[in-house]
């Protein structure tokens, strides 16, 4: 804890997905044997809607290294518009992350269920930028 | 819209004939005990005694909208307060904690506010209200309004069913904003003329000098600088119970996963080697400061109540101000304006998104 190498460590990311979308993508990267980092622990929402802010400030002050949060593209959401909702409620919270510098620990991505290629890249891609960042400055700390 | 010019007596004898009138059941407004001021709750007109003196006061004692949160009454209640507390119960209406039909929301000019201690301390200095160039004259003798007044950039009555604006020679201008509000102005009796409140180039100079104020407030940037700042935080949850806009009947921080003891906190002391005590300092702000942050309306209350004074106001309205401006919103404006979270546009924000 703390003492670990910038850039040569391994991230712990929490990952929030839609059950519809991203979720079913991770699965199709998974059986087109895509290869990706295995750093990300994903956990399955039923809607973008359904991301507390919470969830993110937990695991972002529990020691996350990274979360990220992908859904449906805007206007493809499974029950219509929870994506549109969801996506004004990460805006908000990223505006209060990138007052602590936090912002670039959060990332958010739309990932629709047919693109397994795109989610592996983009969690090599996103595994390489908190790499870069180093280990969260929150996990040493007494909170 | 259409308004009278009344004079202190004028003043009182419409406030009573609210009440004697039968167009409020009852009236919430500032009463003076001594040199202080606080908040009563009116039935009897009789109760009321030179309110020209006291709704003027500059002093914050608590958010007259937080008094009455989750009022579900079908009787009319009269609500005499600031800008930033009539903001509040707007907020409120739109929340769904009170019923729009059964408040008349009645605004005064604000000047901007000392803390009540501070009020009542220097009550021979300060008076009964305050201009800007008395709050300038008072601040070089070292008594200074609050930091969240100092900030605020809608301090003239604009919101609400009825707006009581400062004239010259202690004269006031009442006016109605809604059609509610000059209902209750007709039966009163008041003889109506079409008066311009806009004062557009006053609201433009007050926004200036907030926005300087504003910029002028260290800035937190970075995980370290808010560790320290809630390092004396004792997690009382004062700032929410005195906030207006946090409404929740059951806060999560009230329930055992957001308040965790015993055990649940040896367990994470467990996985984290140690855990910071009073548990959960940052996570609580953090969370509030989301729940709140298209509502707030930056009155301050929170830091006031913080026994530990902590200026909160560096954190609640500094922050939330930020993320109302991505949705272009500002709480209490328009009661029909619906709240950010509540409503979407097909294609926006994706610059926020990463």
């Amino acid at each position: 804890m703390g003492e670990e190498i910038k850039g040569d460590f391994e991230p712990k990311i929490v990952g929030f997905t839609c059950n519809w979308c991203t979720y079913a993508a991770a699965d199709l990267a998974g059986t087109s044997r895509k290869k990706y980092p295995p750093n990300s622990r994903i956990i399955r929402l039923m809607c973008t809607a359904r991301l507390d802010p919470m969830f993110v400030l937990k695991a972002l002050l529990n020691g996350a290294d990274g979360v990220f949060f992908s859904g449906c593209h805007p206007g493809e959401c499974h029950y219509i518009k929870g994506n549109f909702y969801g996506r004004r409620r990460i805006a908000a919270l990223r505006t209060i992350l990138q007052q602590f510098g936090l912002d670039d620990r959060f990332k958010s991505y739309w990932i629709s269920a047919s693109e397994g290629e795109k989610f592996a890249n983009t969690m090599k891609a996103q595994s390489e930028e908190i790499k870069k960042l180093g280990p969260t400055p929150l996990r040493g700390k007494i909170l | 819209m259409k308004g009278a010019e009344l004079n202190s007596d004028d003043l009182e004898g419409a406030l009573k004939g609210l009440l004697d009138k039968g167009v409020v059941d009852c009236l919430v407004m500032p009463h003076r005990a001594g040199k202080a001021v606080s908040y009563m709750l009116v039935k009897d007109a009789d109760k009321i005694e030179s309110p020209a003196s006291v709704i003027f006061a500059p002093s914050f004692t608590v958010n007259a909208a937080n008094l009455i949160k989750g009022w579900t009454i079908k009787e009319k209640v009269g609500i005499v307060a600031k800008p930033c507390e009539i903001r509040a119960a707007i907020e409120l209406i739109k929340l769904k904690q009170m019923d729009k039909e059964s408040v008349l929301l009645i605004t005064v000019d604000c000047a901007g506010t000392y803390t009540n201690q501070v009020y009542t301390e220097h009550y021979a200095d300060i008076g009964d209200e305050v201009d800007s160039a008395k709050i300038k004259e008072l601040d070089g003798k070292g008594i200074t309004i609050r930091e969240s007044c100092a900030i605020c950039e809608n301090k003239l009555a604009a919101v609400g069913d009825i707006i009581i604006a400062k004239g010259a020679g202690g004269n006031v201008t009442v006016a109605g904003l809604t059609a509610m509000g000059e209902e209750a102005l007709s039966a009163l009796e008041l003889s109506l003329e079409d008066k311009d409140l806009e004062r557009a180039a006053e609201k433009e100079k007050i926004a200036a000098e907030a926005k300087a104020k504003l910029d002028t407030l260290p800035q937190m940037g970075s995980v370290e600088a808010l560790e320290e700042f809630l390092q004396d935080c004792i997690v009382c949850k004062n700032c929410r119970d005195m906030c207006p806009v946090c409404y929740c009947k059951e806060c999560f921080f009230e329930l055992p996963l957001g308040k965790p003891t015993g055990g649940d906190l040896l367990n994470l002391a467990e996985l984290r080697g140690a855990i910071g005590l009073p548990p959960g300092q940052l996570f609580y702000h953090m969370t509030r400061v989301y729940h709140v942050s298209t509502t707030c309306v930056g009155c301050g209350a929170c830091e006031d109540a913080c026994p530990k004074d902590i200026p909160l106001t560096r954190f609640y309205p500094v922050i939330t101000k930020k993320v109302q401006d991505i949705f272009e919103y500002v709480p209490g404006k328009d009661v029909e304006e619906p709240l950010p979270f509540t409503a979407y546009e097909e294609d926006e924000l994706e610059d926020k998104l990463r």
